[in-house]
């Protein structure tokens, strides 16, 4: 047998694709961003004609309210496009309501709710009566014994009851489902639960809203169609009261008389404002009638049962289409004198009132909540000042927050809903109004944090800058740490942008003399984490934010889980900007690694928060960069490998940080082997803590190929040794779950076209290492088509190794490759030839026992073609190759592609005049 | 007209901290209808970023890559080409021509990138083409630290294509192209 | 096969007012043709009065009945005699209620269905079928409204009355802490008031000593009978709204909304034989341990932690708006 000799730069000279100029490319012919700039400018040109030309908006308003008189259909879509927003909102607010006051499993039911007791028949029997007086319990008064239940029992007998209204109405006995809405409805007349007061409040209106509807339903069934089905006329969406038929209004009438008749006020108002959008029927203002009802809810004397009927106001009023709020303010202005009497209750006997009073205002906070956000929800800047004038906290248009304190709950909603521009522009006042309402139904300080964080959503607005700041630190200043840092927390973006830096300083002195000698809270450190976090994202520039004054001081005082975060933002800010360079830096960055190391637990490295510490560690080391100090760097890694350890991850950019280190000094062309040394010693001894042998294999490769273009041959002996060590280690059994052999395959592979760089040593064998891997094929368990395909890489490694001149040499002169060394030498061309006969017959071997069909037959082309490429064609090799083929075609497909393209190859090859028959197919 | 991106062996963060300038700024989101990374990325950012660059991304797997589920080869079908993709360091010897020609009939495709060697070439043989776009960041290589980033970009047209290959020497990014054909007939010609 | 005879009215609320025909149809629901000798429709309206023992602790004697009123009676021929198909039939017919040509001597009072007083129209309509056959027939009940042309026009002149509730205008004894501590509600309440409106008013709690647990508005309907010589007068709770639950904020107006209870009421009258009147009684509740030990019992009788006012109330049929 005898190696293809080849001629790897004539080769590559004849097959190269000519390549020439390109003056246009895909990425040249145009500048991608003035395409960007177009699409821009064509979107802005649209938005300017469709809202700020003042000539056609009204032109196209007209065109649309031409279709709505004309087209029903239509219209109804455009006017029903609140209300799903609407119902949307609802839905998530009562999510809210039932989450935000979570109950005890046992409710205490005084006999009042015995609704809820009682079992179905009783309902039967007051069915049957006229009188709706008989709902009244006659012993409302006497008796005062409790029941307890669950509330999942509460619950379930609601949605029962729920059930049976709907039933009653729809066999006709509506009369039955009135009454038992009724009985529902006076559930929410007790309050001693009161915690499951905003959850009863959900069910009840839950079936109160769904008795309107039907109401209403059935009266618009009867304005549109007459007894017998014939259709009278179509109500529009926006329909009058006056295109209401008579009889239609008379059911409706009734519908209010029978409501209007029960005794007691609470049920009374719910169920007419269960039927309330009823009223369009009936009037043309139905709006009128909210102010009466507004009115009325203030005969309810429990604060928390009225403060829930005027939630329930607002929430009805929604279905009307007016925008007048009068009704809203009024029922704000009740809530506040209601808040008002409870804070000036003085204290009772009880030790808790104030726990219970500071309860009851919580539970009433969600009403005061949901009427804001209606009254201010889309105002205009002109709108909200007239709302504020009517709560009596201005005095005009002008003078917006001159008159009197307002209650700190209301005013803390007010502000969450007030639109930016006015807070922006009153932001001294609203400070000055906050310092004069405190009363303790709402913490001061965090209506002074929550305008903070208002005039954050546009700090380029904000009137006086200075005044609202310079006001804020004479607030804060007379509070303690916590209230002090959440304020200052809320304005800091404030201060930051307009670079107020003597403020920025009076609030770190200030945090650090609150702060100093003191354990800190959670709560603190949470807020200080916020401030720091802000001031890091503020500054482009590390070393700014480290050279002010306290922050060092402050990071310092801080702990725990805050700590860390805050440490970990340093870091992420770090190197988000690419390498650092400052040694300072470097250094105060490294302990912060230090800290957030040992804080890690080691056990649980696959926590997902301290994979987050381990990767920022990590891309801290990578993105250190000491310029052409590269000893200095080296230290550096060192003392990172001594410090952090116990990242993996980052054992591994120790490594390839040294490897690439030392490539830089040789780049750098100065006399830099010892250091290259180092660096490659610094590799060698890491590389061995670092898990996975697969991992370790590639990096001691990597390693060696860094010794070779410095020159190291015996640096890189050793690290092959290492490599080869790797391979013969016992763990690579198949099966085991870790087996990786396609890595395992691909990175031998990669070992066999690095020793073609690697001078032999005579001292071991010239063949040494490809022996040794022979050796381990042999010893390891490994499956057939992994053994063959090193047997093929084998015999390429021989074949390359043959050449008079091979493909590629070590980049450095002092390194002789292996055809200068012994290309000419007998021994040695008989050496591998010897070694990869052997290797020809162990493949032929190992292929026959892969047990799938398919893989034996692509395994024999693969190694047919290796075969055909490595040597010249001769009968003996033309044996091997046939044998191959014939293997092939009895596992593969006859027009299988790579059979047929490997049997033309083989083909092309055969020297003149050989005999081809016994691969012709 | 599909404008295939191929590039490979950036070896970020290990051997190089970032894509250069350059050629970042040139490589702007929804232009590249496919991307072709031959492997090395190494780190999982890498792959986000080219990710934003177009979503039909398709990688292989270099021997330092963090993620090892990436496959040691893919093929894929754009237009009237078969397209494979291997990273190189299996190559025996690294970017020998038969050798890649044996890969290039055991995937039966008509283009074949592979990477490693972080040097651009394109070669003609057999009817079948074998790019190899180099480093994209000019990282070090297993024989060189003297290597220029370059990418590719191909744009293939029915049964043309052009590869334009852009490297960055001295500074400035040089584009070059390279014009071929398929003719239908010859590739995977049966005996 | 039966026969089925069916009055009905063309309005489905059948309300109609004295100067309006009563208008409708007569169904006839028949297997075989009938012959009969005329169909006949009559009108009869009258104030039926009774006096029952009870509350105003009467006498036994006054028990009984006292001569029913007459305000309508009339028979008219709707069809001379003939033959009905068989199948369904419908005869419409028109009605003036008020005779032109009569004189007015009797009023139309509107209908009502109290306690004692029973105002009641009928109609009624006949199928002569001779002496073979029993005669089929059918009564409906309509309803009357005072004519338009008598009504008050709109808007009622809202006379409003001033009322003070304090412990020095109780007539009954209260708990001393009530007496000595004292309370003062105040308010207006509309004394004469539309039969289609509401009862309205306002109401403020300035003081009060103890917390309220309650403040009520009582509906009450007073029919008197005139038997002899004597007045049987009979005051009936019609309804009773509730427009404080609990102890409500001081000096804040609470409104009297008060919906009237249509079948319960009618347009205060004043014959001579009777009168049907009504009063409003605005009734406060104090919290008091007391009350709770008590069982519950006629909310108007005066009790210790109770403070009431009572007003008259004039119901009257206005023009609607």
């Amino acid at each position: 047998m005898e190696f293809r000799p080849r001629n790897y730069v004539a080769e590559e000279q004849s097959h190269l694709l000519p390549r020439s100029r390109a003056d246009i490319h895909p990425f040249s012919s145009y500048s991608p961003q003035s395409i960007l700039r177009q699409v821009d400018d064509n979107e802005e040109n649209r938005n300017n004609e469709e809202f700020f030309d003042p000539l056609r908006a009204p032109d196209s308003n007209a065109s649309v309210e031409t279709v709505d008189g004309h087209d029903f259909e239509s219209s109804s879509n455009g006017n029903d496009d609140s209300f799903p927003v609407q119902t949307k909102e609802w839905t998530s607010f009562k999510r809210f309501l039932m989450q935000r006051f979570p109950v005890s499993k046992m409710i205490s039911v005084s006999s009042m709710s015995n609704t809820i007791v009682r079992s179905g028949k009783a309902h039967e029997k007051s069915s049957s009566s006229t009188h709706l007086e008989e709902l009244d319990d006659p012993q409302k008064f006497s008796e005062t014994d409790t029941k307890v239940i669950t509330q999942q029992e509460y619950v379930s007998r609601l949605h029962e009851l729920k059930d049976e209204i709907n039933r009653a109405w729809h066999s006709e006995d509506r009369v039955k489902s009135l009454k038992l809405s009724i009985k529902v409805a006076r559930l929410l007349m007790d309050t001693s639960v009161s915690n499951f007061y905003p959850t009863l409040f959900v069910l009840v209106t839950d079936v109160l809203n769904m008795l309107g509807d039907m109401v209403w339903e059935r009266i618009r069934q009867k304005a549109e169609f007459a007894e017998d089905g014939a259709r009278l006329c179509s109500l529009r969406e926006n329909f009058r009261a006056s295109d209401v038929p008579i009889d239609a209004k008379e059911t409706c009438y009734n519908w209010f008389c029978k409501v209007g008749s029960i005794r007691e006020l609470l049920p009374r108002i719910y169920l007419e404002l269960a039927i309330f959008p009823c009223w369009r029927f009936l009037i043309e203002q139905p709006a009128e009638s909210l102010q009466r009802l507004v009115m009325m809810t203030r005969g309810i004397g429990d604060p928390l049962a009225s403060a829930y009927c005027r939630l329930y106001i607002a929430h009805r009023a929604q279905k009307l289409p007016s925008h007048d709020t009068g009704y809203l303010i009024t029922c704000l202005n009740d809530i506040t004198l209601i808040f008002t009497r409870i804070s000036s209750t003085k204290e009772s006997a009880h030790g808790c009132f104030a726990d219970s009073k500071r309860s009851l205002v919580s539970l009433m906070e969600p009403s005061i909540e949901f009427i804001m956000k209606c009254i201010l929800s889309d105002a205009s800047q002109r709108r909200a000042g007239k709302v504020l004038v009517e709560l009596g906290l201005g005095r005009s248009q002008e003078e917006l927050f001159g008159g009197s304190p307002c209650v700190s709950i209301v005013l803390h909603h007010l502000l969450k809903e007030l639109p930016i521009d006015i807070v922006s522009f009153h932001a001294v006042d609203i400070l000055h109004l906050i310092k004069c309402s405190n009363d303790n139904s709402y913490d001061q300080s965090l209506n002074y944090r929550l305008v903070g964080l208002r005039l954050s959503e546009q700090i380029s607005q904000i009137g006086s800058v200075e005044a609202v700041v310079n006001k804020v630190i004479q607030v804060v200043s007379e509070y303690g740490l916590d209230d002090y840092l959440k304020i200052v927390d809320a304005y800091l973006d404030i201060v930051l942008q307009n670079q107020m830096d003597g403020h920025l300083k009076t609030i770190l002195e200030g945090i650090s003399k609150l702060a100093s000698d003191k354990v800190l809270a959670e709560d603190e450190l949470a807020s200080l984490q916020s401030i720091l976090v802000k001031l890091l994202s503020h500054f482009k520039d590390l070393e700014h934010v480290f050279s002010l004054n306290h922050f060092l001081q402050i990071l310092d005082m801080m702990h725990g889980n805050s700590r860390g975060i805050v440490n970990m933002h340093i870091l992420d800010m770090a190197t988000r900007n690419g390498y650092v360079h400052d040694p300072t830096t470097i250094q105060l960055l490294f302990e912060i690694s230090q800290a957030l190391h040992s804080d890690t637990d080691l056990v649980n490295m696959k926590n997902d928060d301290n994979q987050q510490q381990a990767r920022l560690i990590s891309r801290f080391v990578r993105m250190v960069d000491h310029g052409v100090e590269y000893e200095r760097h080296l230290a550096f890694l060192m003392e990172c490998r001594g410090a952090l350890g116990s990242i993996i991850e980052l054992k591994e950019i120790l490594v390839h940080s040294s490897n690439c280190l030392a490539t830089k000094a040789l780049k750098d062309g100065k006399k830099h082997t010892a250091f290259v040394k180092t660096c490659i010693a610094f590799s060698e001894i890491t590389i061995p803590s670092i898990p996975g042998h697969i991992k370790q294999l590639n990096l001691y490769l990597g390693t060696a190929e860094v010794a070779l273009l410095g020159g190291l041959v015996s640096h890189s002996d050793g690290l092959i040794d290492s490599a080869i060590n790797c391979l013969q280690s016992s763990d690579w059994m198949e099966g085991s779950r870790t087996l990786d052999s396609d890595g395992i395959l691909s990175s031998i592979r990669k070992l066999c076209s690095l020793l073609i760089m690697i001078p032999g040593n005579p001292e071991v064998g010239i063949l040494h290492i490809p022996k040794s891997l022979l050796l381990i094929i042999h010893s390891q368990s490994w499956s057939p088509r992994l053994k063959a395909r090193i047997l093929c890489a084998i015999i390429s490694l021989s074949a390359t190794l043959s050449q008079e001149r091979l493909p590629y040499h070590a980049d450095h002169p002092e390194i002789m490759g292996n055809d200068l060394l012994f290309f000419g030498d007998s021994s040695y061309v008989c050496e591998l030839l010897s070694l990869t006969e052997s290797v020809i017959q162990n493949l032929v071997d190992v292929i026959e026992q892969e047990p799938s069909r398919a893989a034996r037959g692509s395994l024999s082309l693969e190694a047919c073609n290796c075969i055909a490429s490595s040597f010249k064609i001769n009968e003996h090799v033309l044996s091997v190759c046939s044998k191959l083929i014939e293997t092939a075609k009895l596992c593969l497909n006859a027009k299988d592609k790579y059979l047929t393209s490997t049997i033309s190859f083989l083909d092309k090859n055969l020297p003149a005049g050989a005999v081809s028959s016994s691969i012709v197919i | 007209m599909v404008l295939v991106l191929a590039l490979g062996d950036l070896h970020i963060p290990h051997r190089a901290a970032d894509l250069p300038p350059k050629f970042k700024s040139m490589l702007v989101p929804g232009k590249i209808q496919h991307i072709i990374c031959t492997g090395n990325l190494c780190i999982k950012e890498v792959q986000d970023y080219l990710k934003t660059l177009c979503p039909d991304l398709h990688i292989t797997r270099g021997e330092y890559d963090e993620d090892t589920r990436y496959p040691e080869t893919k093929t894929l079908t754009i237009g009237q080409f078969k397209l494979g993709l291997c990273h190189g360091h299996q190559v025996i010897p690294w970017g020998d021509l038969d050798s890649l020609a044996m890969l290039q009939r055991q995937l039966d495709v008509d283009i074949l990138v592979t990477g490693h060697t972080h040097q651009f070439t394109a070669y003609k043989h057999e009817g079948g083409v074998v790019i190899n776009p180099g480093s994209a960041t000019g990282a070090y290589s297993s024989i060189t630290y003297d290597v220029n980033p370059s990418f590719v970009l191909m744009d293939i047209d029915g049964l043309r294509v052009v590869v334009y290959v852009y490297e960055l020497i001295d500074g400035e990014v040089k584009v070059d192209k390279i014009d071929f054909k398929k003719t239908p007939a010859t590739t995977h010609s049966a005996h | 096969m039966s026969t089925k005879i069916d009055l009905s009215l063309s309005r489905p609320n059948r309300i109609y007012r004295p100067s309006e025909p009563l208008e409708g149809k007569i169904v006839v629901k028949s297997a075989s043709s009938i012959s009969h000798y005329g169909i006949r429709m009559a009108l009869n309206g009258s104030v039926n009065l009774q006096v029952r023992g009870g509350s105003a602790g009467v006498i036994e004697s006054f028990y009984g009945v006292v001569k029913p009123i007459t305000i309508l009676s009339r028979t008219l021929e709707i069809r001379p005699s003939g033959k009905i198909v068989s199948g369904t039939t419908e005869i419409p017919f028109s009605i003036t209620l008020r005779n032109p040509k009569e004189d007015n001597s009797e009023r139309f009072y509107e209908t009502f269905h109290g306690t004692n007083i029973s105002i009641q129209y009928l109609a009624t309509v006949d199928i002569m079928r001779g002496y073979l056959h029993k005669s089929l027939s059918a009564t409906v009940e309509f309803i009357v409204e005072s004519d338009k042309a008598d009504l008050l026009n709109p808007p009622i002149s809202p006379e409003m009355v001033i009322f003070y509730i304090t412990q020095d205008t109780q007539r009954h004894s209260i708990l001393p802490e009530l007496k000595s501590g004292g309370f003062r509600i105040t308010g207006r309440i509309s004394t004469q008031c539309s039969m289609l409106e509401p009862l309205s008013g306002e109401l403020i709690v300035e003081a009060s000593v103890l917390p309220i647990c309650s403040i009520d508005i009582h509906l009450l309907r007073v029919e008197s009978v005139l038997l002899g010589e004597k007045i049987i007068t009979e005051t009936s709770l019609i309804q009773t709204t509730q427009i404080a639950d609990g102890d409500v904020c001081r000096n804040m107006t609470l409104p009297i909304y008060v919906v009237l209870p249509r079948l319960l009421t009618c347009p205060t009258v004043l014959a001579g034989p009777f009168s049907i009147e009504f009063k409003v009684a605005i009734v406060v509740i104090f919290q008091s341990e007391l009350s709770r030990l008590h069982p519950k019992s006629d909310p108007l009788t005066p009790r210790l932690w109770m403070a009431m006012e009572t007003l008259p109330l004039e119901l009257v049929r206005a023009r609607e708006r």
